[in-house]
């Protein structure tokens, strides 16, 4: 009888998707396996799984190892006798654009860099060594490091020590000197990661101007992929024509140079402009075409000056939307609890408040940190977020809520009592500080406009707020669980008589509100610090005025209050009054004093409940 | 006979009594050497509190409406007696420009630019000892019947009045944190040397100062007691009770209201121009949002509607957290006075959900004696 094979539970392709999940936990596995029938959490966490792919494609891996021996093999070249040669090597080594070559460079121009001729097979022929030391025979011996990972050089598991004679000095003179300094900038300029890129073009813009730069910038603006460093490195290159360091430089080609910056509204000329009109204002013998020059620079400014006041006001605007989704956030829960149940839960922003942390021992389980990113933490932190600041929401309900459904001030003492006991037991277990690691795609931003930066984090909490209402909405008017919701708020006798399981409601409907202030805690650790009492110090009082200013029981109200609040924020805020500017305190009691203003003519706020629900 | 009327009185008027204890058995017991003078210090600092706290329970416990901002009122009155007693500080402050003005010594290492800024306008009034308490009641009274006025005459109510005062305590609490508003920051005033040329370290200005903190205690009770007992008093219930009936009876509850919260503010202001020497500095982190619901708190404790409650919520819970908030070894327990936010957390539901009515009324049940106050049904 052949011999049938026998079938292992979790064969070959179980055991692979379990080596998968240890290397790289899949969102989708904790996910369902925590919220495996709530339709609620399945949803949210579909939605996030969306745009966690769409955000994940702006995360680029950082990745630069391939080039180290080509780069060791060059720097061989830098022991030779010719000048020439030494120069070119140089030069050549810049271009790899590797970062760590800066640190090199200054090393090669303190003379700390050797050739080790009679280095063992397979050991660098150059070599770093800054300090030497003695041994019992008063030999003096040289420990050698990397000249890039600068980090010791092993022989058979001890730090290499050769006799200081048996390496050659080749520290260079004064001319290779002078341009191993200035090729050091030109390394970031040939870097691979745009973003080094990007900061070594900007860099050349600025005084000290290097003129050996220009051949880089020029080969940047034809050749470079990346629009905006070519864009950068136009700049540049005008800001230097500006500065008038060229040799044989006419007077009209700076001139040109003024004027063609006001055409491209570059913001970083504005300062150099200003200086320029002032030294030619102060300047006793006028240089050739200095007429032209200030009328120039006076045309420029202007264009840039109206170029920054659009920009400014896009990104009040964009603040202002910003801080509104965020107040949103922070307000949808107590929309729910407070706005229908009539509960005053003090303890809501310690929901928010376990929310962060709650993100935060997501981060520690999936080993997220800046050097390791793992950032699909952040997409199961948000719906267990949720899930936990529910569960304490449902204890809090069971235990002492309940009680005072009839008693809304009562229940701000007991409420705030439970947010002291929130505080201090998290502070017991965590201490005062924490942080969390936003995921690396939250750090960057968009440009959408020149100039105009929408940070990626900020642009997330809008898309996750936007997310947060469109489900209360759906789930309040479109769902059954909704309608008995509304129907137990509206009328708690009527509710019961006509069979709603109301404790069953009550239930349910504070469990959402704290578990949407799980989210918006969560949500906060992409923008803000996490401490214990994060809560009490600045989302309680907001999020209360937000809800009152917008009037209780409707969605409306809180998405029109939120954004208007924070619209009116950002609008105060920059405004200077006979050369006080406002800022945020005094932008804060200004904003009180126009909800207190408000009050007078809709005691009720803005979407006022008619008829019984009024007389609270 | 004299044992039985002494009960009668302490059952009858247990304020009185305490006024009496306070006033006559503490002293004794400091002279006798029972006690020290930091435990008289502390308890003319608590008696304060229960200043702050008889007013809270006027317009909370009578008149029905939480403020969250007596902490601000407290302060207020604080900041302008912490001033005066700035201006006379210690060494280190310089004159200003006019050479009139000494600057104080916490303005001078606030601010940053070389020499001697000419001292602020505001700080001016307070240089006199009977301007600083005469502004130390007045501006608080003021600052509440604004609020009062934009509050009640638009009737917001309730939740809504509680918050929106949360809301002004904070933001003033952000206000006079800043250091450019030139209340010496978040480091608050310091520095405080001598009260009319007595200085304050000295036993017998602490003893002063707390026999002058046990007449106003005994003084705001009298005071709130005839308020509550007098026909305006009856009309503050009523606005507590139903506010709609008042109305349609014609009364203008807004100006009730607006009497009762300025009473409360002026009292606040009391404690706290009462609590600044005695507690030696004064900082912003006393109208913090927590400051303010600390005071609820101990007037629910104590009995809300009831002035002798008020009182006794204010001393009892100062003296547990005293007691608390030090290291202590119970049988099993090492006690850590990171323990003490918990404590305080359960004694806010506990509060609520177990005995609403607070102390006082557990006290007059053991007695068998039904409530005179304005007991809430």
């Amino acid at each position: 009888m052949a011999r049938r094979p026998v079938r292992v539970p979790g064969g070959p392709q179980a055991f692979k998707y379990k080596t998968y999940t240890q290397t790289h936990p899949k969102p989708e596995f904790f996910v369902q396996r925590l919220c495996s029938n709530n339709r609620i959490l399945l949803t949210l966490t579909l939605f996030l799984q969306v745009s966690a792919t769409i955000l994940a494609q702006t995360n680029q891996p950082v990745a630069r190892k391939e080039g180290e021996p080509k780069i060791l093999q060059l720097m061989v070249q830098l022991a030779s006798e010719e000048e020439e040669e030494v120069i070119q090597a140089i030069k050549n080594l810049a271009l790899t654009g590797d970062l760590r070559l800066e640190n090199f460079f200054d090393l090669y121009r303190q003379g700390s860099v050797y050739l080790w001729e009679d280095a063992p097979e397979g050991i660098l022929k150059i070599v770093v060594n800054e300090e030497t030391v003695e041994n019992d025979d008063f030999d003096e011996l040289a420990p050698l490091v990397h000249p890039l990972t600068k980090k010791p050089v092993m022989i058979d598991g001890k730090q290499a020590r050769p006799l200081i004679e048996d390496l050659t000095d080749i520290s260079p003179g004064r001319k290779v000197r002078k341009i191993a300094n200035s090729s050091k900038f030109l390394i970031r300029l040939a870097s691979p990661n745009p973003k080094d890129r990007i900061s070594g073009v900007k860099k050349t813009g600025d005084p000290p101007q290097n003129i050996d730069a220009i051949p880089s910038l020029q080969r940047i603006i034809k050749e470079d992929p990346d629009e905006k460093i070519q864009w950068t490195a136009k700049e540049s290159l005008l800001l230097i024509r500006l500065a008038g360091v060229l040799p044989e430089q006419t007077a009209k080609d700076r001139e040109a140079a003024i004027q063609e910056l006001g055409n491209i509204k570059s913001l970083r000329a504005l300062p150099r402009l200003q200086i320029l009109l002032d030294t030619l204002n102060e300047a006793k013998e006028k240089p050739e075409g200095a007429d032209a020059w200030t009328a120039a620079a006076k045309q420029s400014i202007k264009q840039i000056d109206k170029h920054e006041t659009s920009v400014e006001r896009f990104n009040n605007i964009f603040q202002g939307l910003s801080l509104g989704s965020v107040l949103i956030l922070m307000a949808l829960g107590l929309a729910i609890t407070f706005g229908l149940m009539g509960v005053i839960n003090m303890a809501h922003g310690e929901l928010m408040m376990i929310g962060a942390y709650t993100a935060f021992e997501i981060q520690r389980a999936f080993g997220h940190n800046p050097d390791n990113p793992v950032d699909s933490y952040f997409f199961v932190a948000i719906p267990v977020s949720f899930a936990v600041a529910a569960m304490v929401g449902l204890i809090m309900e069971a235990l002492v809520i309940r009680h005072l459904y009839r008693r809304p001030l009562e229940s701000l003492l007991a409420t705030w009592g439970i947010g002291l006991i929130l505080i201090q037991l998290v502070r017991i277990r965590y201490g005062d500080n924490i942080g969390v690691n936003a995921p690396t795609w939250s750090l960057g931003g968009n440009e959408i406009l020149q100039d105009v930066i929408l940070p990626n984090g900020r642009l997330f909490i809008m898309l996750l707020c936007a997310a947060c209402v469109g489900l209360v909405y759906f789930l309040m008017n479109k769902t059954p669980l909704g309608l008995r919701m509304r129907a137990t708020m509206q009328n708690r006798d009527m509710a019961s008589s006509l069979g709603v399981n109301t404790r069953n409601v009550d239930r349910c409907t504070f469990a959402l509100g704290s578990g949407l202030a799980g989210v918006a805690g969560c949500a906060w650790t992409l923008i803000g610090g996490v401490t214990p009492d994060m809560g009490q110090n600045n989302f309680i009082v907001d999020s209360f005025l937000v809800v009152v200013t917008g009037g209780v029981g409707e969605l409306a109200g809180v998405i029109c209050s939120g954004l208007g609040i924070g619209l009116i924020t950002k609008w105060v805020e920059p405004l200077r009054i006979g050369g006080f500017v406002v800022g945020a305190i005094w932008a804060k009691v200004i904003l009180l004093a126009i909800i207190v203003g408000f009050i007078q003519f809709k005691p009720a706020g803005l979407f006022a409940p008619k008829g019984r629900l009024s007389d609270v | 006979m004299i044992l039985e009327s002494v009960r009668r009185m302490a059952r009858q008027h247990s304020v009185s009594a305490m006024l009496v204890f306070g006033l006559v058995l503490i002293p004794v017991l400091y002279w006798i050497g029972a006690i020290s003078i930091e435990t008289v210090n502390m308890l003319g600092r608590y008696m304060c509190f229960a200043i702050v706290a008889v007013g809270l329970d006027l317009i909370w416990g009578y008149t029905g409406i939480l403020s969250l901002c007596q902490a601000f009122f407290f302060s207020l009155g604080g900041y302008s007696m912490g001033m005066y007693l700035a201006h006379h500080g210690g060494a280190g402050g310089a004159t200003d420009p006019t050479g009139r003005w000494e600057v104080p010594a916490c303005l001078h290492v606030v601010s940053s630019k070389v020499g001697v800024e000419p001292l602020p306008w505001f700080w001016k009034p307070f240089y006199d000892l009977h301007w600083a308490v005469l502004l130390g009641l007045l501006i608080p009274g003021i600052v509440a019947a604004l609020i009062g006025f934009v509050g009640f005459r638009s009737r917001v109510r309730g939740v809504y009045f509680a918050i929106l005062t949360q809301a002004i305590t904070v933001a003033a609490w952000l206000v006079f944190s800043m250091n450019n508003m030139k209340f010496c920051g978040t480091n608050g005033l310091t520095n405080f040397d001598k009260i009319l040329g007595h200085p304050l370290s000295e036993n017998y200005v602490k003893l002063a100062l707390y026999l002058a903190t046990v007449v106003s205690l005994g003084s705001t009770y009298f005071l709130c007691h005839y308020i509550v007992r007098s026909r305006l008093g009856r009309v503050l219930i009523a606005v507590r009770d139903d506010e709609n009936t008042l109305r349609f009876s014609g009364y203008k509850p807004y100006m009730y209201k607006m009497f009762a919260f300025t009473v409360a503010a002026m009292l606040a202001g009391l404690g706290g121009i009462l609590y600044a020497p005695q507690m030696g500095i004064f900082t912003p982190a006393n109208m913090e949002a927590s400051a303010s619901i600390l005071v609820v708190i101990w007037v629910a404790v104590g009995g809300r509607g009831s002035l002798s409650g008020a009182v006794l919520g204010a001393l009892a819970i100062n003296l547990l957290y005293n007691f608390l908030t030090s290291e202590h070894n119970f049988y099993l327990l090492q006690w850590k006075p990171d323990y003490w936010p918990i404590i305080l957390g359960l004694l806010f539901i506990g509060v609520v959900l177990i005995f609403p009515n607070g102390l006082i009324h557990l006290w007059h049940r053991l007695n068998g004696q039904t409530s005179k106050d304005g007991n809430q049904s």
